[in-house]
């Protein structure tokens, strides 16, 4: 029973801590129409500043400056931030498509520099002893999976009602507005970008908080968690949600990450040592497929914004008043 | 005589179901015939010819072609079915040259008839051979809307339909845009267009309807209808000179 | 500085030019960036691998073709993978792209490339697992040809296909009536239907030259180093890199971008050193959209 109550807690948690991720895409997709392959790589530069911030020193590697981990998670959302903007600022003044390319181009340096650069990232074989909050109580593992638990809720329920907030605030509506029309975003010049710059950061930062807490969570990482499968995880979470919705962010999160694990599971059980492998290859098969089916059927998600119709020729404007009400 | 080569009727059209733009108008073109198609900013007119091209999608009526019904036929195969559709703005392919603008839009002649065609559309447009190799996008404006109508003319459509032929050019090209229209037609060609240009269009025009909200609201022959009265007040918008018939209008609820 | 590097990025370049004609005709004519593009490289050569396979079991050992690693069951197999890779391609439009791409948002067909190039990659993972393979283990010896170069024949073999291949496509593209409706396309779609071009068939035309060209670039890459199932997956942001820096719609400018790109990997990994290749990619096209974002040979859109 506390077995399962522990278990409960560390799923939970690390479904929360994907919620995160999904809530930071969904201001950037959701909200604002742009397009980020590269979330993974995001998330990796999140967990690799508050490692470098808050681990004790190592003569193997540069870093582990041993500060307090809050001041590792605002460093992560301050590197991420950034990270984004300047993704952002060089991108944004084109086509969706050139955002898309060039996320995707971040998360594989990202990637390479995790690989290689062991100095600061030790490599393949990534940091270990990253402190974790309530290090102290994990000689008793359900108190500690269950403050674990409420730490990461609470950044959820914060970053969630921020979120809220923000997407009706006139900041939100203007994002909203502009991202009915991608010509007019672009037309519109430098203030619509700014905007949308804006936006990109925040959830950049987002996502890369979500990574602090989770490799503070785990206590170690490695680029190994911070492969495209991530990204690809997080944006079926989202599209399942329903993207524009920050309550679907989340409970999406939740509900793929419950079929991901349980299906992990299950094949665990099903196959052979030999055979998980390729039994989880039919794993991400089965998702991706799942994933085009919804944006053939519901391209805003199963709990998402009503589809707007597929016109002819003109598009009909969803005006900035509908995200008011 | 008069051989009805377009036939439109009770056409109903638009960009989105249960909002058409087009409502219920009827036009018929004869052969070798100029019509004119006039009206307010926003009467249709755009969207009524886009419609019998095949580019607005129709929800009611029949558009008949030489008497087959061409309906809703996807738009790549009006040529085919002798419908050749102008533009009025990009109505070129901007990187592509003169030729190849010209080449491109030959799919459908058969292959060995292709050069002499092309050859027969630089005899009537000389400007256009001066300039076979120069981009589509470099050409002056009236030049591009050469260009255009070539690039129409010459699958031989029965029936060749233009959108605001001279929007945007200044006065000394639009007076060559509606010459090369008359030539046009002398060759044999029946000409439907839409235009802004009243004035210039009826001086060429046979008949011209007036549209007003996607229905047609008065049809006549082209040199009488300029001085129709009911025509200012459809078309110009203008109060009637007379007074009785500015008393008819209203009462008669036009518009 | 050796010049060795030239040889080998000449090669990348090829394999990153062909790979790149396919991205930057999907992305000028049917108007979205193909995440997948990767995997019908990888599908292609996996493809072409079977089919040798089959060769192998139907007639037995064949000999090479002199100082080449490989015979005419090589050769055959590649043909037939292409043919099928072009027909998956079509496939995956029929029940995926055609449907997306008429959504409102452009960017959704991106989103289901990108779902798509996921289940592809995996679904090559699952059938013949991530262990790489190859098409021959014999080791070919490399000829001096001077300035301290040296080149298999194998390598001048696919070079020599790599020119044919982009010149073939060139003339298709610039001289035949498919290739007119093609640039149409890409120009002006709207005009194209008016001018009475099928966009159906330009749209197959375009999938099936894509589709061909990626299995050729996945088989050289499987010939010249390994077969994996994310070897198409890794060429991806040099292929899309290459695109940009010719200027998308552009077939030169995709072969002169993957030449440059593969001429700088192979400079970068004499210099720096093979593991930070993937940088060069990232680098080149950063420097594209900030500077020039057109690309060499691109144009503005309107």
């Amino acid at each position: 029973m506390i077995d399962l109550v522990g278990y409960g807690a560390f799923f939970l948690t690390t479904a929360l801590i994907f919620s995160l991720i999904t809530l930071g895409l969904n201001l950037q997709w959701g909200l604002t129409g742009l397009f980020n392959v590269g979330l993974a790589g995001f998330v990796a530069i999140g967990a690799y500043t508050s490692a470098l911030l808050t681990t004790p020193d190592d003569p193997a590697r540069l870093g582990g400056l041993g500060l307090p981990i809050v001041i590792g998670w605002l460093g992560a959302m301050f590197v991420g931030g950034v990270a984004a903007a300047l993704t952002g600022i060089a991108t944004l003044r084109l086509r969706s498509d050139y955002l898309a390319i060039t996320t995707f181009g971040v998360a594989v340096v990202v990637q390479l520099v995790a690989l290689n650069a062991q100095k600061l990232t030790g490599g393949p074989f990534g940091i270990g002893f990253i402190p974790r909050p309530f290090g102290g109580l994990a000689e008793t593992p359900l108190l500690f999976n269950l403050s674990n638990l409420a730490i990461v809720s609470a950044v959820t329920l914060a970053a969630f009602l921020a979120l809220e907030r923000l997407t009706r605030s006139p900041w939100g509506r203007v994002l909203k507005a502009l991202r009915e029309d991608e010509r007019a975003a672009i037309s519109l010049g430098k203030s619509a970008r700014f905007y949308r710059v804006q936006a990109f950061a925040v959830g950049g930062a987002i996502m890369a908080l979500a990574g602090a807490l989770q490799a503070h969570f785990i206590g170690f990482i490695a680029p190994d968690n911070y492969l495209s499968i991530l990204t690809f995880q997080v944006w079926v979470m989202l599209i399942v949600g329903g993207s524009g919705s920050n309550a679907g962010a989340i409970a999406g999160s939740v509900l793929v990450w419950a079929i991901w694990a349980g299906s992990g599971a299950l094949t665990s059980v099903l196959f052979a040592p030999e055979q998980q492998a390729r039994a989880a290859s039919l794993q991400i098969v089965a998702i991706g497929v799942m994933l085009c089916v919804i944006l053939l059927a519901r391209p805003n998600g199963i709990f998402g914004e009503r589809p707007r119709r597929a016109l002819f020729g003109k598009r009909t404007k969803v005006t900035a008043s509908e995200s008011g009400s | 005589m008069n051989e009805t080569v377009l036939d439109v009727s009770d056409l109903e059209a638009g960009y989105e179901p249960g909002v058409p733009i087009v409502r219920g108008a009827s036009i018929t073109v004869n052969k070798g015939e100029i019509v004119v198609v006039l009206g307010p900013n926003g009467a249709g007119k755009s969207s009524l010819i886009k419609a019998i091209a095949g580019l607005v999608p129709i929800s009611r009526g029949k558009v008949l072609l030489d008497g087959k019904d061409i309906t809703a036929a996807p738009a790549h195969t009006m040529v085919r079915l002798g419908l050749a559709f102008v533009p009025q703005t990009e109505n070129v392919f901007p990187r592509m040259s003169v030729e190849d603008n010209l080449k491109v839009a030959c799919g459908i002649l058969e292959r060995r008839q292709a050069p002499a065609r092309i050859e027969e559309m630089y005899a009537a447009f000389p400007d256009l051979l001066r300039q076979r190799r120069t981009p589509a996008g470099n050409l002056s404006g009236g030049q591009r809307q050469m260009l255009a109508v070539a690039r129409a003319l010459i699958v031989h459509p029965k029936v060749l339909v233009l959108d605001e032929p001279s929007a945007g050019l200044s006065p000394k090209f639009v007076s060559m845009v509606f010459e090369m229209l008359s030539d046009i037609r002398k060759s044999g060609v029946t000409i439907l267009l839409v235009e802004q240009n009243a004035k210039a269009a009826l001086a060429i025009g046979d008949r011209a309807y007036v549209l007003v909200e996607g229905k047609e609201r008065h049809e006549g022959a082209a040199s009488t209808l300029w001085d129709d009265p009911v025509i200012a007040e459809l078309y110009l918008g203008q109060r009637p000179l007379r007074k009785d018939s500015a008393r008819h209008t209203e009462t008669g609820g036009a518009a | 500085m050796n010049l060795q590097f030239v040889v080998d990025g000449l090669l990348t370049g090829s394999m990153i030019g062909l790979g790149a004609i396919g991205v930057t005709l999907t992305y000028s004519i049917l108007r979205f960036s193909n995440f997948a593009h990767g995997d019908f490289m990888a599908w292609g050569t996996y493809a072409t691998l079977a089919v040798v396979g089959a060769i192998a079991a139907m007639f037995g050992k064949v000999a090479p073709i002199a100082p080449l690693s490989f015979g005419w069951p090589l050769i055959v197999a590649l043909i037939v993978g292409a043919a099928f890779t072009a027909l998956l391609a079509l496939l995956l439009d029929k029940v995926l792209f055609s449907r997306l791409r008429k959504q409102e948002q452009a960017i959704i067909a991106v989103m289901g490339s990108f779902g798509a190039s996921m289940a592809l990659r995996s679904l090559l993972e699952f059938i013949f697992t991530s262990r790489p393979t190859y098409f021959s283990r014999a080791i070919q010896i490399a000829m001096p040809v001077g300035f301290g170069i040296r080149i298999t024949p194998d390598q001048i073999a696919l070079l020599i296909l790599t020119a044919a291949l982009v010149l073939g496509v060139h003339l298709l593209t610039t001289r035949t009536q498919t290739g007119r409706s093609m640039q149409a396309m890409s120009q002006n779609p709207a005009l194209a239907r008016i001018a009475g071009i099928d966009v159906a068939s330009v749209v197959r035309v375009t999938w099936v030259i894509g589709a061909a060209l990626a299995c050729v670039a996945g088989v050289m890459i499987g010939v010249l180093v390994q077969i994996r199932p994310l070897m198409g997956f890794d060429m991806l942001l040099p292929m899309f890199a290459a695109a940009i820096l010719g200027g998308i719609g552009s077939i030169p400018g995709a072969v002169l971008g993957g030449l440059i790109i593969g001429l700088a990997e192979a400079g970068a990994v004499q210099l720096i050193g093979a593991e930070w290749r993937a940088a060069v990619s990232f680098i080149i096209l950063m420097a594209v959209l900030i500077v020039r974002p057109i690309g060499l040979f691109g144009v503005r859109e309107r």
